[in-house]
């Protein structure tokens, strides 16, 4: 590892209205080190690299690559720089083909005017020997895996002579297996003299890759320090500013009868492809199951069949003693089951009602909210003030529109709206999305406490320590079927292991 | 031939493909010049047809299944139809030659704007006010063509006026991210506004010049005697074969550039387009003005090619028209040309049957818009938009 | 500390630069809202002015005064006398008269449009309205006033219904998209109006056999006048029709389950779904409620002062499309709307032949240049937004640096 600094950003501020997301930070890359851009959601670490990579213009503070100051403002301006961005959500267009996503606004031409696709291919498969990233230059992007997407990206930053990568969360949507492929890449990489910048919020990672890691905080660096040496908890310390709770307290469960109950059920996606296959499963009152899984393997198909959003091409549901195939989404909210969708802006709430409207969304039909047809809009307002002091959410006013709301309050007026309507059968799809860690922190108490009063919970996440630290019992989704079932107390690594489709185990029956 | 053979559909779908082109023969064999006159032959065919199309249903295919269905039940109903007529008539309604010659003449407008339309959308922004621009194009074509004393001059002056137009509805929907059907409805009040304001503040009196330069024929001597294509194509307009033009050079543009490859991904995904320096803003900018462009060339075409005056509203619908053969052709050049001469056709056919009927003639005028109707109602597939159209684009 | 996502703004996509901006546009919005549509007037009525003065070389001033008055709203200005006959008493008769059939195809635009639809069919649907009216109107003899005018009232009401469901169903079922199906369906009811009515029409007049006209509405059928002398077209008690379905606009949006599913699938049909609400059937209902406010324009127009329906009259009706302008000045509230047909109907009486005088504009211009104002109100009110560039603008000059957005 050699020591000239081939990037210095100084004394970078950036502003939006009510946010300082940077506050003076000072940032430096090695040549041909990878180093590690640490912190919570909203510590400003995409900001900083936006920034880097021309999409946000700094408010202060200069950038120079290679000792000379660069005025950074475009994409363009930050590619002719040599700095590749490689985002967390993947800016590849589905209906083009890898080839053409990687030589997009650069393209190689025959007689002037031509798109030369040969060329084009050729350079691809080039490119894509030398470093060992193995794509196909005819599929379609939205055919091939995650995976295999993610080296696309990597190699249109590369077709463009980057020097400076900055990866965003680039395992978030990895299975570990890959995760582990792209770390192999990256050695390559850095072998060949290229420089990485990694964004992420996961400390084991972190310490696995990187050479140095910098911590965000609140918009400022904390800290800047090797890698080796570094734990864990300390990690963790700087990046929350206090001691983190990893885990939630919480007595062991005692179970009842089967509240839910799913029969091998099929569902079909709106491609046609098969996304669950065959799950069968039950949920006990009185008890958190817990189903991990990497996204996209059948979870949304899952829980929007159970809902009702989604029909099933054959199985059933039975909740509350009765059988339910191919209900509707009012059905199943009769029926006794409540649900905490993933998107809570765009499925959760109407942002454009109040948030009195907002918690009568289910029961706005029923007594007493309407009768016959006729809506008492005093009476939501009521019941809504009730539940947002019951549930401490703050912002709003029964007739605050709910768009006003932080994304924290907003999802406790959901989990309001759920619970309040004593549901039997709980669904939680990735209800800590996006929140921060108070916001988090209330979120699992009150499953828990939910729990506790003999609901019957069903908790899908992508996050495996939510999984780990709530559920009484934990299953993994891998392709649409349920290939293994653990006991709380499982390592990270055993679940890791089913989750990519290894060692498959007994699925429950 | 190898490669149109091995690109033909197969099974259940190529079994309803088949049922959709019995159910076109049904009602063919029974106009001249075959003319067949028993009623038993539409009803065989027709059913054979509908069987096939069930055939198919049941196999899974449903969309196309339920279509040969379709035609099938009309090809019969229509060769039932016939029999009904006399053979006189049908001779002088159905005369294929002159009906294909007017079909290109209905249709020239529609591919015009359709084309633009495609450009526009595939760069992510709605078009409704197609029929604004052609309208726009109608009438400084005429005026144009008064002020120059040719018809280039006033092809030239319209498809400037369709792009200033284009250039507000770009603005509009660009720039200050405005709702984009909205803002296509206000381009639509407009065009009537200013085209009728400066028709009647200019032209009211005396009406347009009957003596306006019109767009000349291309006269192709050698065909004329050809059977059957000599008297379709011999003599069709000059637009009309700049418009058939215009479709393949929009396929190349399209899909054979580079220029087309970043409209398209600035239509698909603007963020990753933006990520790689394609400017967004000016992309669509070009295409928007692009799409008035052309649909006024269509609308110039109307006023001084094919009907030798301006009516106020002439456009009369067309340009929705030609959007709904935009989303029935799944934005592809070649498709929404093939949607458009369809349309034309059922302009062309309404135009004859009146024959039949004075008063009843009037109702066949609706046959273009009903036909739209079906057709936007989805018989051929659900066509999949370009993912961000419609999304006003926020740079950062 | 706050998380990741500014509250208001689109979900990820850095619309930061939008969220304040967009915060004080909603500030204003609920400040009764009327701070848009006015700006938005009175820009459109600059431009309007431009053109005269570009077109004619005449003062606008002088023009839209002329406007006014012949408008008739000067009769509500307390300091102005009459005389005795009072035009401006006439002229205002003649606007309330156009308010009518205007409000309701503006409410027609703006029930769609509260559940995400937009109904450019309004047209279509009030052909429809009449067109039953008239045959309903003329067909029955001997019928008590009231039960012919009900019935007529109500056929035509349902049939507007139906035929606006036409277009909800299409939406609901297969996705069509109702900006395409509606103007097919208004363009094939003016082609049926058309063949019904024209010369050997199976509705045309009985007794005029060379006129394409309808026949006659039957007395018992016609509306009081009580307003004004029923021979020179008095104002007629379709007014308080009007009126009242203005409120039962409000009171279907506000006060009913049905209002609710219809807001909420207007401004999140996922969300609707999630919460149990069948967003096909809101669909087709809210295009439904659409046709039947439309179609009953059609009624109250024939059955008030029409009385037949003329092939002429039906080619050159666009009064289902200044609905769209209407609604979308009125930001398809019930006020809103009521406010915005007001100016509107004000248009287009005062720049009609009878009452705008040629030597200060030529009436023929002037409907177009209504046309053009409509088309200005319309794009402004699309982009909302042109206030917050405006805004922004703003901002820029005073901050003196490059702002976001």
């Amino acid at each position: 590892m050699s020591e000239p600094a081939v990037l210095e950003m100084r004394g970078i501020v950036k502003r939006f209205p009510g946010i300082l997301a940077n506050d003076n930070v000072s940032f430096d890359l090695k040549q041909g080190e990878v180093h590690a851009l640490l912190g919570e959601n909203g510590a400003g670490k995409s900001t900083l690299m936006n920034v880097l990579y021309g999409l946000y213009h700094p408010d202060e503070g200069e950038i120079r690559i290679g000792g000379k100051p660069v005025q950074i403002g475009s994409p363009r301006a930050a590619i002719e720089s040599g700095v590749g961005m490689v985002h967390q959500h993947f800016m590849l267009i589905p209906v083009m083909t890898v080839a053409e996503n990687i030589v997009l606004a650069t393209e190689p031409r025959t007689k002037g005017i031509f798109l030369d696709y040969a060329a084009a291919e050729k350079r691809v498969n080039e490119l894509s020997e030398r470093f060992g990233l193995a794509v196909g230059a005819r599929d379609l992007v939205e055919d091939i895996t995650v995976g295999m997407q993610q080296r696309v990206e990597i190699l249109k930053a590369l077709y463009r002579g980057a020097d400076i990568l900055i990866l965003d969360e680039p395992t978030a949507v990895l299975t570990p297996q890959e995760a582990k492929e792209l770390f192999e890449i990256i050695r390559s990489l850095t072998a060949q003299g290229k420089s990485i910048i990694f964004i992420s919020h996961k400390l084991k990672e972190v310490l696995e890759i990187a050479d140095r890691i910098t911590v965000l905080r609140r918009g400022v660096r904390v800290e800047t320090l090797a890698a080796e040496g570094a734990t864990e908890a300390g990690l963790a310390r700087l990046m929350v500013g206090r001691e983190v709770l990893l885990r939630v307290d919480k007595q062991p469960a005692v179970p009842g009868d089967p509240l839910l109950q799913v029969e091998s059920l099929h569902v079909v996606d709106d491609r046609g492809i098969e996304k669950v296959r065959g799950v069968s499963f039950e949920v006990r009152a009185g008890e958190i199951l817990g189903i991990a899984g990497v996204d996209g393997n059948g979870q949304t198909e899952l829980i929007d069949a159970l809902t009702g959003l989604r029909r099933s091409e054959s199985g059933h549901v039975v909740v509350g003693g009765k059988e339910h195939r191919n209900p509707t989404p009012r059905e199943m909210l009769d029926s006794g089951q409540g649900h905490i969708p993933e998107d809570r802006q765009r499925r959760g709430l109407v942002l454009d009602f109040t948030l009195a409207e907002n918690i009568a969304l289910h029961d706005y039909c029923y007594p007493p909210d309407s009768r016959w047809g006729w809506l008492y809009p005093r009476r939501l307002v009521t019941r809504a003030a009730r539940l947002l002091k019951e549930f401490d959410v703050r912002g709003g006013t029964p007739q605050t529109r709910a768009s006003s709301l932080s994304g924290g309050n907003q999802q406790k007026v959901i989990v309001a709206r759920e619970v309040s309507r004593d549901p039997r059968v709980l669904i939680a799809a990735q209800p800590t999305r996006g929140l921060d860690v108070g916001a988090i922190e209330f979120v699992h108490r009150r499953l828990v406490e939910e729990r506790n009063e003999g609901r019957a919970i069903l908790l899908v996440s992508l996050e495996l320590d939510e999984i780990l630290s709530l559920s009484d019992r934990i299953f993994v989704i891998y392709e649409g079927e349920i290939v293994a079932e653990f006991a709380p107390g499982v390592s990270e690594e055993e679940v890791g292991v089913a989750m990519t489709g290894g060692g498959r185990r007994e699925a429950a029956a | 031939m190898e490669i149109f053979l091995a690109r033909l559909p197969r099974g259940a779908r190529g079994v309803a493909w088949l049922g959709v082109l019995l159910g076109i023969v049904a009602a063919w064999v029974m106009t001249p010049p075959v003319m067949l006159r028993s009623p038993v032959v539409p009803m065989v065919v027709g059913a054979v047809a509908v069987s096939l199309g069930v055939f198919a249903f049941t196999r899974g295919v449903r969309r196309l299944g339920a279509g040969a269905a379709v035609f099938g039940l009309l090809g019969a109903g229509l060769g039932l139809l016939t029999t009904q007529s006399g053979e006189a008539h049908l001779e002088s309604v159905v005369v294929w030659s002159a009906l294909f010659a007017a079909m290109l003449r209905y249709a020239t407008p529609l591919i015009f704007a359709s084309i633009g339309g495609m450009f526009s959308e595939r760069s992510g922004v709605v078009n409704i006010g197609l029929e604004g621009m052609m309208l726009m194009g109608c009438f400084f074509a005429i005026w144009g063509a008064d002020r120059t004393g040719s018809w280039a001059g006033g092809v030239a002056i319209a498809a400037l006026a369709g792009g200033l137009l284009a250039l507000v509805h770009a603005f509009f929907a660009i720039h200050l991210r405005a709702d984009q059907i909205v803002g296509g409805t206000a381009v639509n009040f407009l065009a009537l506004g200013i085209t009728g304001y400066l028709f009647i503040d200019i032209y009211k009196d005396t009406g347009t010049p009957s003596d306006i330069a019109r767009i000349p024929d291309v006269h192709l001597s050698f065909l004329k005697d050809w059977y059957f294509v000599g008297p379709i194509v011999g003599q069709l307009n000059l637009m009309i074969w700049v418009g058939l033009a215009t479709i393949f050079i929009a396929w190349i543009v399209m899909f054979k550039t580079p220029v087309g490859l970043r409209i398209r991904s600035v239509g698909e995904h603007p963020r990753a387009a933006e990520t790689v320096g394609i400017s967004v803003y000016k992309t669509r900018y070009a295409a928007v003005t692009l799409s008035g462009v052309l649909a006024a060339t269509g609308g110039a075409y109307l006023s001084i090619g094919f009907v030798g005056s301006f009516n106020q509203n002439m456009t009369a619908g067309r340009g929705f028209i030609a959007l709904a053969a935009l989303i029935f052709g799944k934005w592809r050049p070649f498709g929404a040309a093939a949607a458009a001469i369809l349309f034309g056709f059922s302009s062309a056919l309404a135009d004859r049957l009146p024959v039949y009927s004075e008063s009843g003639a009037v109702l066949f005028r609706s046959l273009p818009y009903a036909l739209t109707l079906i057709a936007v109602a989805g018989v051929i597939g659900r066509s999949v938009p370009p993912a961000a159209i419609g999304k006003p684009y926020v740079k950062q | 500390m706050s998380d990741i996502e500014p509250a208001g703004a689109p979900t990820g996509e850095g619309g930061e630069g939008r969220a304040s901006a967009a915060a004080r546009l909603a500030v204003l919005h609920r400040a009764g809202g009327i701070v848009t549509p006015l700006i938005t007037v009175l820009v459109a009525f600059l431009v309007g002015g431009l053109v005269v003065v570009g077109t004619t070389g005449k003062n606008p001033l002088t023009t839209y005064r002329a406007i006014f008055d012949g408008s008739g709203l000067n009769w509500l200005l307390p300091w102005e006398t009459c005389s005795d006959p009072c035009t401006a008493a006439l002229n205002f008769q003649q606007t309330l008269i156009i308010w009518i059939p205007l409000v309701l195809t503006g409410l027609a635009v703006a029930f769609a449009f509260r559940c995400g639809l937009f109904n450019i069919g309004g047209q279509g649907q009030y052909l429809v309205g009449a067109i039953m009216a008239v045959w309903v109107g003329s067909s029955f003899q001997g019928l008590t006033p009231v039960l012919h005018i009900l019935l007529a009232v109500v056929a035509a009401s349902v049939s507007g219904a139906l035929y606006g469901g036409i277009a909800g169903l299409l939406k609901a079922t297969v996705g069509a998209h109702e900006v395409i199906t509606t103007i097919m369906l208004n363009w094939i009811a003016v082609w049926v109006g058309i063949f019904l009515f024209g010369l050997g029409g199976p509705l045309q007049n009985d007794a005029q056999p060379w006129v394409p006209v309808s026949n006659d509405v039957a007395e018992s059928a016609k509306l009081n006048v009580f307003w004004g002398d029923p021979i020179l077209q008095g104002l007629h008690i379709g007014l308080f029709v009007a009126l009242g379905f203005l409120v039962v606009f409000w009171v279907m949006l506000n006060r009913t389950t049905l209002g609710y599913e219809v807001r909420a699938v207007g401004f999140n049909p996922e969300a609707a779904r999630y919460g149990g609400i069948s967003v096909s059937r809101n669909y087709f209902l809210a295009m439904a409620i659409a046709g039947l406010f439309a179609g009953l324009a059609g009624s109250l127009d024939i059955l008030g002062w029409q009385y037949r329906l003329n092939v002429n009259d039906i080619q050159v009706s666009t009064i289902g499309f200044t609905g769209i302008a209407v609604a979308l000045l009125g930001r398809n509230t019930a006020i809103g709307t009521g406010l915005a047909a007001m100016l509107f109907a004000a248009l287009v009486t005062g720049t009609s032949t009878r009452n705008l005088d040629p030597e200060i504009f030529r009436p023929e211009l002037a409907s177009n240049l209504t046309l053009l104002i409509q088309g200005l109100v319309v794009l402004f009110v699309g982009a909302d937004v042109l206030i917050l560039y405006i805004w922004s603008l703003r901002r820029k000059a005073r901050l003196g640096r490059a702002a976001p957005g």
